[in-house]
């Protein structure tokens, strides 16, 4: 493979990060628009605590994890009261102010006589973890896709378990919810929390594979169009975002030669999507038939065997 | 068991539920009944704590329940069905009844693998007896969207009865139903109540009330004008003007 296909794969693997984290709000209910600044967040503490603490790339995987989904839980205990489009508006708000804040801070130390940390508009440079170890690509895309394979079997699990279905019912009839013993608060603050915690692992990663991290990448678009993978994927399964990622960089790549027109005509494509499939192509009726179908079918070849 | 006293609720001057002093004994059915907008379904939402009362307290088995949230309430056994049906439409009826069970006793059930992922002999079991009680065991794998009307109505039921409620209120059960599953219902609240359920019925279906309820309570305007056996209420001068307007035409109140 050269380093091309690498490079987009691993971007794609990279974004999946946080189009699983948009979609596991939005099984909650919850349209956050807010999703890119944890992916942020992630990057800037992982970067810090390799590039400028010198510690391992698990040591800042970790805390990039951790500062995002505590950052998260926060966030989310504020927005609690809010619903809908208010809370949409207060996600959006809030990325918008770490971007602005990241934009501005200024934390250098200096390693190995080099300048190293977040240099406000300029960004963070020199987060060399992977070339100080003569990692190549790929091996690093390896390190991506195993991650982001660890985090799938987490919400398949989740999914599985009685916490999937809670996580549903308060996406469907927050009051009923509670009605049924539910203390939906611990719950909602729960989602947001393992949401940041997603998107943050992501956010680490991209800062170790680009070796630099700028504020302008985490801005509202990405937050957009990790809603859509979800939202065009389907909500019925945790597989639903990669179909969302897949038809989203299939079709930009594919289609290039229409250029400046391409997000318009995709903008049209997901608008047509979304009123056709309101919960995207596999959606719960869907993942179910096919569930049923699939139990059937191992059922049948276990009678004849 | 479960005592109202001087329970009020204004939605601004509208006096939805007002002084009403309500009391229920264990093991009884009683029913609220009442003329449409004479605060039956306010007053269910006020001992579940959908939202706050004006005045007034909720008592439920001594213990005071103003200010309490509603999963607060259920832990404590006050469960309820709704007037118009809300299940979780995503989940199969398996799942709806499955995460229904919320009470202190599976709360406290130890070990997080049987608990979150239902291997427990004993939850299965009982899910087992819910669908019996609900007549939906060949659907258990169906989503609740893809229910009937009626099948619906029965899992919410079996929903309500899965959080081994100590008092159970039922909001309107029989709207929209037929004779044979009329019947049914009552056998089936009368079966829940063996199993020694306290339950509050709300309803209009006088055909359900007067056969399965031991006390009734008629509501007007927010207040109550009526207490006592299915027999007295019927016959009660004030209940018969609620509901049919006053016998002399120069008093246009009714």
């Amino acid at each position: 493979m050269d380093d091309y296909v690498i490079t987009v794969l691993s971007n794609i693997g990279m974004i999946s990060f946080i189009g699983l984290s948009a979609y596991l709000l939005l099984v909650t209910g919850e349209i956050s628009f807010g999703q890119q600044a944890y992916f942020g967040l992630g990057a800037y503490a992982a970067g810090a605590v390799t590039a400028m603490f010198l510690l391992p790339i698990w040591v800042g995987i970790l805390v990039g994890a951790c500062v995002a989904g505590g950052i998260a839980m926060v966030v989310g205990a504020l927005t609690l009261r809010l619903s809908g489009l208010y809370f949409s508006i207060s996600t959006l708000a809030f990325a918008e102010m770490v971007r602005l804040i990241l934009l501005i801070v200024h934390v250098q130390v200096e390693v190995e006589g080099e300048m190293v940390g977040p240099a406000g508009a300029e960004g963070f440079h020199g987060i060399r973890w992977m070339f100080e170890r003569d990692l190549s690509l790929a091996h690093f895309m390896l390190l991506i896709y195993g991650l982001l394979a660890l985090v799938l079997i987490v919400l398949l699990l989740v999914e599985r378990s009685r916490l999937g279905s809670v996580f549903r019912m308060l996406g469907s009839d927050d009051l009923l919810a509670e009605m049924q013993g539910l203390d939906t608060v611990r719950y909602r603050i729960l989602a947001a929390g393992v949401a940041g915690v997603i998107s943050g692992i992501g956010g680490a990663l991209y800062a170790h594979f680009t070796t630099y991290v700028e504020p302008q990448f985490f801005n509202v678009m990405l937050g957009v169009h990790a809603l859509a993978y979800g939202l065009i994927g389907g909500l019925g399964t945790a597989f639903g975002p990669f179909i969302g990622v897949a038809i989203d960089i299939g079709f930009l790549e594919s289609v290039r030669f229409i250029q400046g027109y391409r997000m318009i005509v995709f903008g049209g494509l997901a608008a047509v999507l979304l009123i056709f499939m309101p919960r995207g192509i596999l959606d719960e009726e869907r993942v179910h038939r096919l569930k049923t179908l699939f139990r059937r079918r191992n059922h049948a070849g276990a009678q004849r065997r | 068991m479960l005592e109202l006293s001087g329970l009020s609720k204004h939605f601004g001057g509208v006096k939805a539920v007002d002084e009403l002093d309500l009391t229920v004994n264990e093991g009884e059915i009683v029913g609220l009944i009442g003329p449409n907008g004479s605060g039956k379904s306010t007053t269910i939402n006020l001992i579940c704590g959908v939202f706050g009362e004006t005045a007034g307290t909720v008592r439920f088995r001594g213990e005071l329940m103003n200010g309490k949230p509603p999963h607060q309430r259920l832990r404590a056994g006050l469960a309820r069905t709704f007037q118009n049906i809300r299940l979780f439409p995503n989940l199969t009826v398996w799942q709806n009844l499955w995460v229904a069970q919320n009470s202190p006793q599976d709360v406290s059930a130890r070990g997080f693998l049987p608990r979150w992922f239902g291997a427990t002999r004993r939850t299965r079991r009982e899910i087992a007896d819910l669908l019996d009680l609900a007549d939906l065991g060949h659907k258990d794998d169906e989503l609740a969207s893809n229910l009937a009307f009626g099948e619906q109505r029965r899992l919410e039921f079996a929903r309500a009865a899965a959080t081994r409620p100590r008092l159970l209120l039922l909001d309107e059960p029989a709207a929209g139903m037929n004779q044979q599953e009329i019947a049914d219902l009552s056998r089936r609240i009368h079966r829940v109540r063996d199993s020694g359920v306290t339950i509050l019925l709300v309803e209009h279906v006088m055909e359900l009330v007067m056969g399965v309820t031991e006390q009734i309570a008629v509501l007007n305007f927010g207040r109550k004008i009526a207490f006592g056996t299915p027999g007295e209420v019927q016959r009660d001068k004030a209940v018969q003007e609620a509901y049919l307007g006053a016998s002399d035409p120069g008093d246009g109140s009714a």
